[in-house]
């Protein structure tokens, strides 16, 4: 393992600054240029492209002219707000009843709550056992809760939010620093890992509790990015398997689905869920002899299915490829063995080839979580949706762009976190790297 | 089965023939190993002697002949496969260690998933094996913190780990550095004086007069000329033996 190792500097941070600017920004004429070319359209973005009024408002400090005409201008001070605050319940749940209580169409809001405090505590729990958290990493995320908690709720809702928060911190001292953690490290993982597939099975049921006719917003989206991801995974590991077999038929098969699918594109397959389904699937037709109004096709389970079986396709290719990375001799070295050929997979190939592809595995994994918007084409309401939805009541006629900066706010935090989740994943599991 | 001598006949070999496509890889290999015995094959590269080590556990499928390890024959049975396979341990010249697992789990994993000893007692065994071939210290390292010596010492504890009645290398040490040959060489040395059946292809002829009982030369899938030590050294017959080796030596 190459421990790296950076030379301490000792010269104060400007001079520090000052060389790093030059060796990474201006290290070349070409260098330099494209630096200036992208601090000019950065500034275009965000103050606009009156930079000559701008000097002038500088020099009167006439606030908020000193803004610009840009994005910041607009975030500070063009953008009404209210907007998001107003319908910051239908962001997150949509019609998931409901606000406003009545006995015939009770608050089923507990629901989630509970599955948020549950995730929350398995999570710091799981964070506790699996890894350190760095502590600025945390410091940064609860100065970032302050002002996002303060702006999506109040009262009620802020309490039970920072709950949840503090659920996470709470699990994750229990778990990091239990006296005698130590001893039973391997043991906590394990019961750590069953009780994330029981919280699956218990969220799984609690949301089952409401007709998935009304869940919307990021709820819908989450719900279909997680069992997408939770269902493409393992299908797309047998696919790469299948499409890697000795056996032509399971070998045929394999690759014929695979290329069939990924010669489609996601939309389409979501439209076909919506339109060939009922017409195969009569209320009153039985298959084989069963009846199949009984199984709950509603449209949230159409899509999920479509989104993992579209997505199942490109994991198998990602796993392929790292099928192909792992050495003949590695087999050959447990074959030498007398391992069989299912716990070669299992202990050899599978987790050198996975690991190999985590970089691409999870930007799949963020195609999916963004290519859920498209289910909209279903008549389903996920976050996107409701972003335009929101602006279509009189009150906040022509405010898209606050809308949808704010639902891209969202998307990025969640996309983002995805994305570094995987680099610390990688550097945790690169230990045994060659 | 019995040799005049009272030893048993631990790999028997007939006109064991291998082709890759068009290429003839071994031609007709016809020999017997006895229990015990240390055989070391040398040759030019390409002359087929990986390829019939490799037969001998069925890495490489032979096309005709009869291979029987240990009153085992090798051929489609997979139960036979298993048995044979389990009683075989193999060291690579690329070491093949599995890099994502400890070195404690490199050697145990075979321990717990084929002959089912308990977590405990693998990891006892392992640390033994491991004090054996002279690097205790290194029990919970990955592989790539070795160095090559070390890592090869590795290879050769997790073979002998399921205790193997036949030990295969395939040349062990030529993708070491120089300095770390000897660490091996040694391990080997010490297994060799221990009685374990040795079939081992190299070209570290200073250590394959010391521990061989019988050399064996491969040239065009073939064996050429076979013998003791002695024999090769002082009196070898063919002329592409005496070509070789003076090449070598």
């Amino acid at each position: 393992m190459a421990v790296q190792t950076r030379p301490i500097s000792t010269s104060p941070v400007t001079t520090r600054a000052v060389r790093w600017t030059r060796e990474n920004l201006f290290s070349s004429i070409p260098n330099s240029a494209v630096t200036v070319a992208a601090l000019a359209l950065l500034y275009l973005v965000l103050f606009g492209s009156d930079p000559v009024g701008q000097a002038g408002a500088l020099a009167t400090f006439d606030w908020p002219d000193l803004l610009g005409g840009g994005l910041i201008k607009f975030v500070f001070d063009g953008a009404d707000w209210s907007v998001v605050h107003a319908n910051r319940r239908l962001y997150f749940l949509f019609r998931f009843p409901t606000a406003t209580p009545t006995a015939a169409n009770p608050d089923e809001t507990w629901r989630i709550w509970v599955i948020l405090y549950m995730l929350s505590g398995l999570a710091g729990a799981s964070a506790g056992l699996w890894t350190r958290i760095d502590l600025k990493v945390a410091v940064v995320f609860l100065l970032l809760m302050v002002p996002v908690s303060l702006f999506i709720g109040a009262g009620a809702v802020l309490l039970l939010t920072g709950g949840a928060v503090a659920m996470f911190a709470a699990s994750y001292v229990a778990a990091h620093f239990a006296p005698g953690i130590k001893t039973y490290l391997a043991v906590a993982k394990n019961v750590a890992i069953g009780a994330w597939i029981v919280a699956f099975f218990v969220a799984w049921t609690l949301l089952n509790g409401v007709d998935s006719r009304l869940w919307g917003g990021l709820l819908l989206t989450l719900f279909l990015t997680v069992v997408g991801i939770i269902a493409s995974f393992p299908l797309g590991v047998l696919l790469a398997l299948g499409r890697a077999s000795t056996f032509p038929v399971i070998k045929g098969f394999c690759t014929a689905y695979i290329e069939l699918i990924r010669a489609v594109p996601l939309i389409t397959i979501l439209f076909m869920a919506l339109v060939f389904v009922p017409l195969m699937l009569e209320p009153d037709r039985r298959i084989v002899g069963l009846p199949i109004t009984g199984v709950d096709f509603d449209l949230v389970a159409r899509a999920t299915i479509a989104i993992t079986l579209f997505s199942a396709a490109y994991i198998a290719e990602n796993v392929r490829g790292g099928l192909q990375s792992v050495p003949r001799g590695q087999m050959e070295a447990a074959e030498a063995l007398g391992l069989s050929t299912s716990r070669i997979l299992a202990f050899i190939v599978l987790p050198q080839a996975i690991r190999a592809v985590i970089p691409s595995l999870v930007g799949q994994f963020i195609s999916l979580f963004k290519d859920t918007s498209l289910v909209f084409i279903m008549g389903l309401t996920d976050l996107l949706e409701v972003a335009g939805i929101v602006t279509s009541q009189p009150g906040f006629f022509g405010r898209q762009a606050e809308s949808l900066l704010f639902v891209a706010l969202i998307y990025w935090i969640i996309a983002f976190s995805m994305s570094r989740a995987s680099q610390r994943l990688e550097r945790t599991l690169g230990v045994g790297d060659r | 089965m019995t040799a005049a001598d009272g030893t048993r006949d631990i790999i028997i070999c007939e006109g064991v023939k291998k082709w890759f496509g068009d290429f003839q890889a071994l031609r007709g290999i016809t020999t017997t190993v006895a229990e015990g015995e240390v055989v070391v094959i040398f040759g030019p590269s390409g002359s087929g002697k990986s390829t019939f080590i490799r037969t001998l556990n069925r890495l490489e499928e032979h096309d005709e002949g009869r291979i029987v390890i240990d009153g085992v024959e090798l051929n489609n049975n997979l139960r036979n496969l298993e048995k044979v396979r389990s009683e075989v341990g193999m060291v690579f010249q690329q070491f093949n260690l599995f890099p994502h697992l400890t070195v404690r789990r490199n050697i145990t994993l075979a321990l717990t998933h084929v002959r089912h000893k308990r977590k405990s007692e693998a990891d006892a065994l392992a640390e033994q094996l491991l004090d054996r071939v002279g690097i205790p210290e290194q029990v919970d390292k990955y592989p790539a913190q070795l160095s090559g010596g070390q890592q090869q010492r590795v290879a050769i504890a997790r073979a002998l780990a399921m205790q193997p009645k036949i030990m295969l290398f395939d040349e062990p040490t030529s993708a070491l550095d120089p300095e770390m040959i000897k660490e091996v060489l040694d391990v080997m040395t010490q297994l060799a004086h221990e009685g374990i059946t040795m079939i081992v292809v190299t070209h570290e002829m200073g250590f394959a007069r010391e521990v061989a009982d019988r050399f064996l030369f491969f040239d065009y899938g073939l064996i050429v000329e076979e013998g003791t030590p002695e024999h090769f050294f002082e009196n070898p017959q063919e002329e592409r033996t005496k070509l070789f080796l003076s090449q070598i030596l």
